[in-house]
C-alpha cells in the first residue's frame, strides 16, 4: 500500500500529461471494427424474444464476434474470439429462434453469449478443432426450459459429436465417430442427428458418409454412404449442407459445374439437375441459399456466378416424398449478385442485390414483390472501378402481397459493409480497415504543390523566378471570388472557434495529413487525419488471387505522393490527395520473411542468423548463441531528429548523449532456459555495445521493444524469483558518451567518428519498473525537430487501450533510495519507485475501447509541439499528442471570446473614463493658473 | 518410465511450449479431459456416457492415465458483488470486462465476464498465479491465487504412481505490486477444488482532467484578491465615510485617532515615520527630545 501511495505521490510531481475533457472525443477518432463479415455468420436476430427490434450479429474473418445496431451501424458489443491472431479455418455463429443467446464456435471453443449485452453464458472446449456447431431447433422435451440445446462436431484424433445443454453448457452425451473419415457437417431433424463425413476413396474421389444418431441418447442408429461416383473430386464442390431448415439437404456439383446433385438428408437417393449455361464464361461458383428456420417452407435457391453475370434457380422440396423440383428461375443479370434469404412466418423471401437494384421475390412464385433502384452504394472506390456486392443479409417486413420495408446489409467489393433501407444508404462501416497491414502519412498534394513551386523559384535565376511568381499570383487571383464569398463565414468562425479547430481552411499546422493504409486484400485506403470520419479514397492496387498474400511497403518520400511496393517489386506512386496512380499496376512478388530495414542497411534472417548488407554486399552477421531465436529487432528510426546532443543538468553542466544513428535493439529468446537476451548492436560494424539477460521470462507473452534517440525500452513478463516479483516489467535504458558531466569520454577529442574504426562503448543507465499489465507494442511520439520531450506509447491489450507514458516518469536517472537533490529536482527527476502505475489520465483512448491493436504509427505535424498518432490492427484509432503541451499553438484553453470581452470591456472603460479624466485635467489647470 | 511419459503428456497442455506446436497437443489435451472424466465425480460438464463406443485403445489410454494426479480439477469463480458507492450495479459492466490469470510460464488464462457477473476459471494448474480483473471504468487490485495439492496425513504431496484422488487447495490472497512474491498479503479465501471469491472494484478510473478555465467566483475567493479589494474599499470608501459622518462623531473619531497609540502624533507609526537618526545617534531618546521640544 505504501508503495502505491509513494507512486501516487511521485506522479503528482511529474507534469501531468493527460487527456483534457474538452479535447477527448473531438481531437481523437476511432473506428470500432469487426473485420469483413462472413456470409454464413452474419444475420439479423432479435436479442430479446419479446421485442421485435433486431440487431445484426456477425462473426468476422478476424474472428471478432459482435452485434451492430441496424439503425446507425454502431457497435453494441464485441468479443474477440482469437486474440493471438490465429486464423482458424472454420468459425460458426448460430442463433436459435426466439433465443436470447448466440452460440459461437471458433477453434476448440463453443461458447454461448448473451445476445443483448455480449456477456458469456457458458463455454466449452472440445478435444479437436470444431467442424460444425448447430442448434437443435425442434424440442424433444429433454432441454432445460427456455434454452435450446446445441450440437457440436469436432475433428482431431477422435471425431466427436456432442450434445450440449443450452442453459448450462454441460455435455449431455458425446459420440466418438470411428474411422479415419474427416468430419464435415452436422444436420438435425426432429428425431435424429446426421453427421456428414468426407470419405476419400482410393482413387482420390470423395464420398459422403452419413452417420445417423439418436437425438436423445446419442447412440448410432444408422449409417450410409452417398455414392457420388466419380464426380466429386474435392470438398470444394460441395455447395451446401443444409442444417436447420425444414428439410436439410446436401448439394454438390461436378468440377465443371455441369450438373447439380441434391440429396435430402435422411434419404438415400439423390436427384440431379443440369446446369444451363447462360454465358460464354465458365461458372466460378455455385451457392445455395436456404432458410434457416425449421417451420419455414422447404424452398431453396441456387445462385450461379460467372465472371460477368449471375442467375439463380429456385427449388422446392416435397416434404412427403423428399422429391426436389425446380420451381422457377431468376433471369441472368450482368455483374455480381448477392442473394439473401429472409422469412416471415412460414413464407420465404429471396432478396437479390445487383449493381443497380434490389429485388425481392417470394420463394413460391417468381413475381417481384418489391424493387428498389440503386444509384450508388455510397462508398468511395477507385476510378473506373465497379462496386459489386459480395454477400448480403436482409430483413423484410411484408404487408399483404408487397414488401413494405426492407433492410439489407451488404459487404461490397471495396470492403465496406453498408446498410440499405429500401434501397437508400443508411450507414457504412469501413471494415476493410480492420485488415490494415502497413500505414504511412503523407502531406496532401495541394499543400505539397506550394512547397514545390517555392522550391522552383528558389532554384532558378531571378528573372525567371520573378516571372514564375507573377504567374503563380495571377493563378491565385482566380481563387479570389471564392475566398471573398467564404470570408464572412471565416471571420465568424475565427472569432468563435479556437485556432486548433480551424482545420478546414488551410493546413498550417500539418494536422490534415493523408493517412494511407494498405490492407491485406490488396487495397490502399486513405483517411484524412483532419476529418477522419470519411474515407478519402480507396483503390485496389494489387490483383490478389484467392489465397495469395502480399507484403506491402508504403512510403511518402516526396510530399504529396505515396509510393507502394510489394517486397522486391518496383514501387508505384499515387497522388496522396485523390489516389490517382502515377504509374501502372503493381506487380506482386512472392515474399519471404522480412525484417524492418533502414534505407541503407538491409537485414535478412537465414537459419536464425541475422545478416546485414549495405548496397547488397554482406556486411556482418549476428548469430545468436545455441538455442536462441530472434524475437524482434528495432533499429533507430531513419528520421529521428534530436534537438540537443546533451542533457542539461540542474547545475548547467551537460551529460552527452550517445547519439549514433546506426544502432538497433535486438531481442532474442532461449526457450529451454526461459531467458530473454537484449542486445544493442552497432548496425555498421555489427558490434554488441550493450547486452543484458533476463531469466524466468514467460516467452509466450509478447516482448515489446523500442529504440529512439539515445534510449531504448522493452517490456516482458517474468516468473517470481529472488530478485523479481511475478508480473510485468518495463526496462528503460539510456546511452551516454560518459557519465561524467561536461566530458565526452573517448570521443571528446575527435571531430569525426566511425563505428568501424573506433570501438567506443556507451555508458548505459538502465532502470526497471514493475508495470500492471502486458505491453504488446511500444512506440514513441515523433515531432518535427525533436525539441519536444518524448512520450512512450504502450499498447495494452488487456485494458484495450494505449497509454502515453511521459519519458520523465521512466527516466533511468531517477535517484534510487534517496530523495533527489536540488539540482535533480530542477531537472524534474523524482525519487525512483519500483512500481509504475498507469494513471487512467495517461490513456490516450480514455473511454474508447481499442481492440486488437497491432501497431502504432507516429508522425510529426508541421508544428513542433504536436505528434500525430495512428493505431491500427483491428480497430483504427488516431489522435494528436502534445507531450510538452501546446506551446506553439493556441489550444482549447485559449478562450477567444474571453479575450474579446476583455478588449471590449477595456474599450468601454476608456470611453467612460476619458471625459472624467479630461474634466479633471481641465479643473487642475484652472486651479493652478 | 511409462508413468513418467504419461505424466509428461498429461501436463504438456499446461506447460504449453509454443515452439513445439506438435499435433500431439490436441490429443494430449483430450487425455487430460479423459482423466477428469474418469476420476472426478465433480465434473459437471462430461456426462457419464463418456466413452459410448467401447474402444480398446481408449481403455488402454484411460488405464494409464488413471495413474496421474488430478491436476486439472481446480475451479475458481470470481464474482463481482454490488459495491454501492463505486459500482452499485455490476450488471452495468460492459462485455469487454475480463479477468486474466498469469500462471507459471506458458499459462495465461483469460476469461470474459458472464451473465451472472462472474469470471469462471476451470482446470487450474498447480502453481501460483497472478489474478487481475480489467474493466473499462473501474480499477481492481491484483490478487494472488495459489493452487497446490492438499497435503496428506504424512505431509507427502509427491505422487506415488498409484491411483489416488487428491484434492487441490486453492488459496486467494491480496497482493501488492512491487512487493516480493514471497510476501503474502491478507488471505481472502481458502478452499479445495472449487472456490468462489468476491472481488469488488477499488475505485472508478478518472480519465479526464478539466482545464483550469476563467472563473470569476473562484478568483474572488482568492485571499490575495480579497486583501486587495479590502484596501481599495478602504482607500476610496474612507473619505466618503468621513464626509458623511455627523460633525460630533467626526470630532470624536478624530480625537480617538489622535489618542490611538498607532496613529496619533505620539503613536508608534508616527514615531517610526518621524524617526530622527541623527538625534538617536547623539544618544537622545525620543522622550527627552520631545520633552525638550516642549520646554
Amino acid at each position: 500500500m505504501l508503495s502505491t501511495l509513494l507512486t501516487a505521490a511521485s506522479l503528482l510531481l511529474v507534469p501531468t500529461l493527460a487527456v483534457f475533457a474538452d479535447e477527448a472525443w473531438n481531437v481523437d477518432y476511432h473506428f470500432a471494427l469487426l473485420g469483413a463479415p462472413k456470409e454464413e455468420t452474419s444475420f439479423f436476430h432479435q436479442p430479446n424474444p419479446s421485442s421485435r427490434a433486431s440487431l445484426i450479429y456477425t462473426l468476422s474473418e478476424q474472428h471478432a464476434l459482435g452485434a451492430v445496431n441496424p439503425r446507425d451501424g454502431s457497435l453494441v458489443w464485441r468479443q474477440l474470439l482469437s486474440s493471438d491472431g490465429i486464423a482458424y479455418r472454420n468459425s460458426f455463429l448460430r442463433a436459435g429462434e426466439g433465443q436470447d443467446v448466440v452460440i459461437s464456435g471458433v477453434g476448440h471453443e463453443v461458447a454461448a453469449w448473451s445476445a443483448a449485452d455480449g456477456r458469456l453464458v457458458w463455454s466449452l472446449s472440445t478435444e479437436g478443432p470444431l467442424e460444425d456447431v448447430e442448434i437443435l431447433e425442434l424440442s424433444d422435451g429433454k432441454e432445460t426450459a427456455g434454452a435450446k440445446d446445441a450440437i457440436a462436431l469436432s475433428s482431431g484424433a477422435n471425431p466427436t459429436v456432442q450434445r450440449i445443454d443450452g442453459a448450462s453448457g454441460a455435455v449431455k452425451w458425446q459420440f466418438i465417430i470411428d474411422g479415419s473419415d474427416a468430419p464435415y457437417q452436422l444436420s438435425a431433424s426432429s428425431t435424429q442427428i446426421f453427421a456428414i463425413l468426407i470419405h476419400k476413396t482410393i482413387l482420390g474421389y470423395v464420398k459422403l458418409r452419413v452417420v445417423v444418431l439418436d437425438r436423445v441418447t446419442g447412440h448410432k442408429v444408422d449409417e450410409y454412404s452417398l455414392s457420388s461416383e466419380n464426380e466429386l473430386s474435392t470438398t470444394e464442390n460441395i455447395v451446401s449442407v443444409g442444417a436447420n431448415s425444414a428439410s436439410p439437404m446436401i448439394a454438390w456439383t461436378d468440377s465443371l459445374y455441369t450438373t447439380l446433385k441434391v440429396n435430402v438428408v435422411g434419404m438415400k437417393s439423390m436427384q440431379s439437375f443440369d446446369i444451363a449455361s447462360h454465358d460464354d464464361s465458365p461458372i466460378e461458383h455455385v451457392k445455395v441459399h436456404a432458410p434457416y428456420h425449421v417451420n419455414s417452407l422447404s424452398h431453396f435457391l441456387v445462385h450461379y456466378q460467372t465472371a460477368t453475370s449471375h442467375w439463380a434457380d429456385v427449388f422446392h422440396i416435397n416434404l412427403k416424398n423428399g422429391k426436389v423440383e425446380k420451381a422457377y428461375s431468376l433471369p441472368k443479370l450482368a455483374g455480381r449478385g448477392a442473394f439473401s434469404t429472409s422469412t416471415s412466418d412460414a413464407n420465404v423471401y429471396f432478396t437479390r442485390v445487383t449493381r443497380d437494384e434490389i429485388t425481392t421475390v417470394s420463394s413460391a412464385s417468381h413475381g417481384v414483390l418489391g424493387r428498389w433502384p440503386l444509384n450508388t452504394f455510397g462508398v468511395v472506390a477507385g476510378i473506373g472501378e465497379q462496386v459489386e456486392p459480395i454477400h448480403a443479409a436482409s430483413e423484410v417486413s411484408v404487408k399483404g402481397d408487397t414488401v413494405s420495408a426492407i433492410r439489407t446489409t451488404i459487404l461490397l467489393s471495396t470492403g465496406d459493409w453498408v446498410m440499405l433501407r429500401d434501397g437508400k444508404g443508411i450507414w457504412n462501416r469501413p471494415e476493410m480497415l480492420a485488415s490494415t497491414m502497413v500505414v504511412t502519412f503523407a502531406l496532401p498534394a495541394d499543400a505539397a504543390a506550394l512547397v514545390q513551386q517555392l522550391e522552383v523559384e528558389a532554384h532558378s535565376n531571378p528573372v525567371a523566378a520573378y516571372a514564375h511568381r507573377v504567374q503563380r499570383h495571377l493563378a491565385d487571383l482566380q481563387r479570389l471570388p471564392s475566398i471573398i464569398v467564404s470570408l464572412p463565414q471565416q471571420i465568424v468562425k475565427g472569432f468563435l472557434g479556437t485556432s486548433a479547430d480551424d482545420l478546414t481552411a488551410s493546413d498550417t499546422f500539418g494536422f490534415r495529413q493523408v493517412i494511407v493504409c494498405a490492407t491485406r486484400e490488396g487495397r490502399l485506403v486513405a483517411l484524412d487525419a483532419g476529418s477522419p470520419d470519411k474515407i478519402v479514397w480507396n483503390v485496389n492496387v494489387a490483383d490478389l488471387q484467392p489465397g495469395q498474400s502480399w507484403e506491402p511497403y508504403l512510403a511518402s518520400r516526396i510530399a504529396g505522393v505515396v509510393e507502394v511496393s510489394s517486397r522486391a517489386g518496383a514501387g508505384i506512386q499515387y497522388n496522396a490527395t485523390n489516389g490517382q496512380p502515377l504509374a501502372e499496376r503493381l506487380p506482386v512478388v512472392p515474399e519471404g520473411p522480412q525484417v524492418p530495414s533502414s534505407q541503407v542497411v538491409l537485414y535478412t534472417v537465414h537459419d536464425g542468423t541475422l545478416e546485414a548488407s549495405y548496397n547488397r554486399t554482406p556486411a556482418w552477421a549476428f548469430t545468436p548463441m545455441h538455442g536462441e531465436r530472434l524475437i524482434d529487432m528495432v533499429p533507430r528510426p531513419v528520421n529521428d531528429p534530436v534537438a540537443s546532443i546533451g542533457k542539461v543538468l540542474g547545475d548547467r553542466r551537460v551529460l552527452y548523449k550517445y547519439l549514433d544513428s546506426n544502432i538497433a535493439l535486438l531481442v532474442t529468446a532461449q526457450d529451454s532456459m526461459g531467458t530473454a537476451n537484449i542486445y544493442v548492436l552497432s548496425t555498421v560494424s555489427g558490434a554488441i555495445i550493450y547486452s543484458n539477460v533476463h531469466t524466468g521470462v514467460d516467452l509466450t507473452i509478447p516482448i515489446a521493444s523500442i529504440m529512439s534517440e539515445n534510449w531504448f525500452a522493452y517490456s516482458f513478463t517474468n516468473e517470481a524469483s529472488d530478485e523479481a516479483s511475478k508480473g510485468h516489467q518495463l526496462v528503460v535504458g539510456e546511452l551516454f558518451e560518459s557519465l561524467v558531466p561536461d566530458d565526452r569520454g573517448m570521443m571528446g577529442a575527435t571531430t569525426n567518428f566511425s563505428g568501424m574504426q573506433t570501438a567506443t562503448e556507451p555508458f548505459v543507465l538502465t532502470q526497471t519498473y514493475q508495470i500492471p499489465e502486458v505491453i504488446s507494442k511500444l512506440a514513441v511520439t515523433r515531432t518535427r525537430q525533436g525539441i519536444t520531450s518524448r512520450q512512450l506509447l504502450a499498447v495494452l491489450p488487456d485494458s484495450n487501450g494505449i497509454v502515453g507514458i511521459p519519458y520523465g516518469a521512466v527516466d533511468p536517472r531517477r535517484p534510487v533510495n534517496r530523495d533527489p537533490t536540488k539540482d535533480e529536482q530542477a531537472e524534474g527527476l523524482v525519487r525512483y519507485t519500483a512500481v509504475l502505475e498507469f494513471d487512467p489520465k495517461w490513456f490516450l483512448n480514455h473511454q474508447r475501447e481499442i481492440v486488437g491493436v497491432k501497431n502504432v504509427f507516429t508522425s510529426p505535424a508541421l508544428i513542433e509541439s504536436t505528434s500525430l498518432v495512428f493505431a491500427y490492427g483491428l480497430d483504427i484509432f488516431g489522435t494528436r499528442l502534445s507531450p510538452s503541451f501546446s506551446f506553439d499553438i493556441l489550444g482549447k484553453d485559449f478562450n477567444k471570446l474571453q479575450m474579446l470581452a476583455t478588449v471590449a470591456a477595456l474599450a468601454v472603460a476608456t470611453f467612460i473614463v476619458a471625459p472624467l479624466v479630461m474634466r479633471k485635467q481641465v479643473d487642475q489647470r484652472w486651479r493652478f493658473l | 518410465m511409462e508413468a513418467d511419459d504419461a505424466d509428461f503428456s498429461g501436463r504438456s497442455p499446461i506447460l504449453r511450449d509454443p515452439y513445439y506446436p506438435s499435433p500431439n497437443y490436441t490429443s494430449s489435451f483430450s487425455q487430460a479431459h479423459g482423466i477428469a472424466c474418469n476420476t472426478s465425480e465433480k465434473k459437471p460438464r462430461i456426462a457419464p456416457t463418456c466413452y459410448s463406443p467401447p474402444d480398446p485403445a481408449m481403455y488402454a489410454l484411460g488405464s494409464f492415465l488413471i495413474l496421474l494426479p488430478v491436476t486439472l480439477a481446480a475451479h475458481l469463480t470470481i464474482s463481482i458483488p454490488a459495491s454501492p458507492p463505486v459500482l452499485p450495479n455490476p450488471a452495468s459492466l460492459p462485455a469487454s470486462t475480463h479477468a486474466t490469470l498469469l500462471g507459471p510460464p506458458g499459462v495465461y488464462l483469460d476469461t470474459p465476464l458472464t451473465r451472472r457477473n462472474t469470471f469462471e476459471f476451470s482446470n487450474l494448474t498447480v502453481g501460483s498465479h497472478l489474478l487481475q480483473v480489467y474493466a473499462r471504468d473501474y480499477a481492481f487490485s491484483p490478487y494472488r491465487v495459489d493452487v497446490s495439492l492438499a497435503a496428506t496425513e504424512d505431509g507427502d504431496t509427491e505422487r506415488r504412481g498409484t491411483a489416488r484422488i487428491e484434492q487441490e487447495l486453492i488459496q486467494v490472497w491480496q497482493t501488492f505490486r512491487g512487493n516480493e512474491w514471497s510476501n503474502l498479503g491478507p488471505k481472502i479465501v481458502e478452499g479445495t477444488d472449487s472456490v468462489t471469491v468476491e472481488i469488488g472494484p477499488v475505485g472508478r478510473k478518472e480519465f479526464y482532467i478539466q482545464r483550469g478555465g476563467f472563473n470569476v467566483l473562484g478568483m474572488l475567493k482568492s485571499p490575495m484578491i480579497l486583501l486587495g479589494l479590502f484596501s481599495v474599499v478602504l482607500i476610496f470608501g474612507m473619505p466618503y465615510l468621513m464626509e458623511n459622518m455627523d460633525p460630533e462623531t467626526k470630532a470624536e473619531f478624530e480625537e480617538m485617532q489622535k489618542k490611538s497609540p498607532l496613529t496619533g502624533s505620539q503613536g508608534a507609526a508616527a514615531q517610526i515615520q518621524n524617526f530622527d537618526l541623527a538625534s538617536w545617534m547623539a544618544g537622545k531618546s525620543a522622550e527627552t527630545e520631545s520633552s525638550s521640544g516642549t520646554q
